[in-house]
């Protein structure tokens, strides 16, 4: 591999590293410094050119202090659900329910020692380096919870910041629950943010990711291990991406996983967001679906690129991968690149994708009833987004993406 | 009252209607009768609005209103309903939204404030039991998966709940057995009125047993070359339209 220069960007990292790191968060430090910013001479990168697009790096976020979550609880409205809040990745209790008053449901700060390994990237590295304050939320083995939680990630700042959140959801042998996140940091400044699940065996978790306005560069990492007979349901609304990568790296550990993955990404003006999925079957018996979807105007551009690797030994795995764009502009773009990495021999595994327009005899057939051309377009637009919401099995986070899908279409101008 | 006057109508460079005058009155049940090819659907397509037709000449008037000014949706709130040859299948898209979103589309049009929600499904649902449409229906995608007879059936309930001033039947019999043309029939016949032109366009006589026009127009060639009374229907049905198709004299 070719060793580039260090950016400004990698040298101004340098100096984010607090003097009290850990010998751990010094060794990944050191692997990301190593590797440096992923630019697009990087394969899994070459789409989204982290390197050519952070120019700066802003200040490491500080743990929020009265004034920023005084700020943080201004744009914290009333709700019926029980809310966990981040400001600018720290978890902050004063903001938040008390969801351990919830039998089965404990939370906590996180420590370094709860997180277990990691994928190889740059990014991770990173966040592990320098995120402080996270939390775990655990779901105590047998513990069925009805009440949606919500996550909800804030700033607090008023100026630029850098943030690296850090959080654990651990849910117990058959443990169920239903979480919702909702990403809404804002456009300024940098995020590389980490989520991390594990789910014991025969455990249920639905989540759903509502990523509102993500920082001027954003990099989510969404990391996942199932035991055996897991399920994990989980899709994604993205945005409002200025630059948005939203990666993931799923284990299927255990026999007889089941992984449902979903996104649907609404971008206009020169929005970007790039979804990067690493899946392994890393048992027999496996099934995983991946379905995403693209909607994508003026000068958006959508990237989608998708693995799925199936060692010899995880036999009868079954993984089908999806990508869908629907362009409504000649200036946006998706390039989508699913990859299967097979070497068991009984699976059976698939991989699509697909770029559509609207179709002009659908939209004739609304607006001969009516309906007007752009609420007609709405209509369509919403239809094919929406289906990747049925990758949930809760109605109740279906209903929220689907709100939140209408609400971003009647606001947004695409067509 | 729609009329149409000396309309020249081409696709692609292909010229399909060449000329082609009527007049429907309001109350008036009309029939267009033409062989396969003649140019009904695109006939229908042109007054319903659709874009890529190219209108050489000629104008096209709902009470008075000129329509090629007007979008395919300005043309359905002024009171124009199209029932479609080939109802189109909308994946993903609820029939009770769609329904929704139509009738307040255009209740919106008219100035009107939306259509409360349960006199919504008490419409919705007393138009579906007229034409046995089934909650099970309604609950599916626009059309998905529907068969021929129910795709028209979902036509009339359409028709039944946006209440046209002027509604265009194209080929509502093609793909329709006996009862549900029966059925289908019905729900037009309920909807005849005074104040209401319906267009009935067909290939066979058949369905105007059942649908009893006021005048038959024989469509060829992209314009109507005759006219009459019911009984030009009868006469159709036993002589064929050897002597209006293609390459026939005129
Ligand atoms: N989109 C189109 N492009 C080219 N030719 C067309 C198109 N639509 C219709 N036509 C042609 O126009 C003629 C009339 O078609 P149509 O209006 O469907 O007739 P009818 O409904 O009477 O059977 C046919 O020859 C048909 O092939
Ligand atoms: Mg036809």
């Amino acid at each position: 591999m070719i060793a580039l220069a260090p950016s400004k960007a990698d040298e101004a990292f340098a100096t984010l590293l607090p003097a009290d790191a850990s010998p751990s968060e010094r060794a990944s430090f050191a692997q990301f410094r190593q590797a440096g910013l992923p630019s697009r001479r990087v394969e899994s990168w070459h789409y989204s050119d982290l390197r050519a697009r952070l120019r700066t790096v802003p200040p490491l976020a500080a743990a929020p202090d009265d004034a920023s979550l005084s700020v943080a609880r201004g744009k914290l409205g009333a709700s019926a659900r029980l809310r966990i809040v981040t400001v600018d990745g720290f978890y902050a209790p004063d903001l938040s329910d008390d969801v351990s008053k919830i039998a089965g449901v404990a939370i906590a700060s996180a420590r370094e020692t709860d997180f277990l390994g990691a994928a190889a990237d740059p990014l991770l590295d990173l966040n592990a380096a320098l995120s402080r304050g996270g939390f775990v939320l655990d779901i105590a083995a047998g513990a069925r919870i009805d009440p949606v939680i919500e996550i909800v990630a804030l700033t607090g700042a008023q100026t630029d910041r850098s943030r690296f959140g850090r959080n654990l959801i651990r849910l117990g042998a058959k443990a169920r629950a239903q979480i919702v996140e909702t990403r809404d940091e804002g456009f300024a400044g940098f995020g590389d943010s980490a989520l991390f699940i594990e789910l014991g065996e025969d455990a249920q978790l639905d989540h759903a990711c509502r990523c509102r306005e993500t920082a001027g560069v954003e990099l989510q990492s969404f990391t996942a291990t199932l035991a055996a007979r897991a399920k994990l349901r989980s899709v994604a609304l993205l945005a409002q991406t200025p630059f948005l990568r939203r990666q993931y790296f799923v284990s299927l550990a255990g026999e007889g996983a089941q992984l449902h993955l979903g996104g649907a990404a609404v971008l206009g003006r020169n929005d970007h967001a790039d979804v990067t999925l690493v899946v392994r079957h890393d048992a027999p018996h496996g099934l995983s679906r991946e379905t995403f979807k693209y909607v994508l105007a003026d000068h958006a551009n959508g990237v989608f690129q998708g693995k799925i690797t199936v060692p010899p030994h995880a036999q009868k795995t079954d993984g089908k991968m999806m990508c869908r764009g629907l362009l409504l502009s000649d200036e946006a773009a998706l390039s989508a690149k699913p990859e299967l990495e097979i070497f068991a021999d009984d699976v059976a595994c698939g991989h699509g994708a697909a770029v559509t327009k609207l179709d002009a005899q659908n939209l004739f057939y609304l607006e001969t009833r009516g309906i007007p051309t752009i609420e007609a377009e709405k209509i369509l637009i919403d239809a094919f987004a929406a289906d990747v919401f049925d990758a949930l099995e809760s109605e109740v986070l279906r209903d929220l993406l689907r709100v939140d899908l209408s609400e971003i279409l009647g606001e947004e101008t695409l067509v | 009252m729609l009329e149409i006057e000396n309309l020249h109508v081409s696709i692609a460079g292909k010229k399909i209607l060449n000329g082609l005058t009527l007049t429907v009155e309001d109350g008036q049940v009309a029939a267009i009768m033409g062989p396969n090819g003649s140019g009904k659907s695109t006939l229908s397509y042109v007054v319903a609005g659709r874009a890529d037709y190219e209108v050489e000449q000629g104008s096209i008037r709902l009470d008075g209103i000129d329509l090629l000014r007007k979008s395919a949706a300005e043309r359905a709130a002024l009171g124009l309903f199209l029932v479609f040859q080939y109802p189109l299948e909308i994946p993903g898209v609820a029939t009770m939204t769609f329904l929704k979103a139509a009738i307040n589309a255009q209740r919106r049009a008219r100035g009107e404030s939306d259509l409360p929600i349960p006199d919504f499904m008490k419409q919705v649902r007393a138009a579906a039991q007229k034409l046995d449409i089934s909650q099970d229906m309604l609950k599916r995608p626009v059309n998905v998966g529907f068969s021929g007879g129910e795709k028209k059936r979902m036509e009339i309930l359409q028709m039944a709940l946006l209440e046209p001033r002027f509604a265009i039947l194209d080929e509502m019999d093609s793909g329709l057995d006996i009862d549900a043309l029966k059925t289908c029939a019905e729900g037009v016949n309920a909807l005849r009125g005074k104040d209401r032109g319906l267009l009935v366009i067909t290939h066979y006589q058949r369905l105007l047993d059942f649908i009893s026009p006021d005048i038959v127009h024989v469509m060829s060639r992209g314009k109507i070359v005759k006219s009459g009374g019911p009984e030009l229907a009868l006469a159709l049905e036993a002589s064929g339209y050897a002597e209006y198709a293609e390459g026939a004299a005129a």
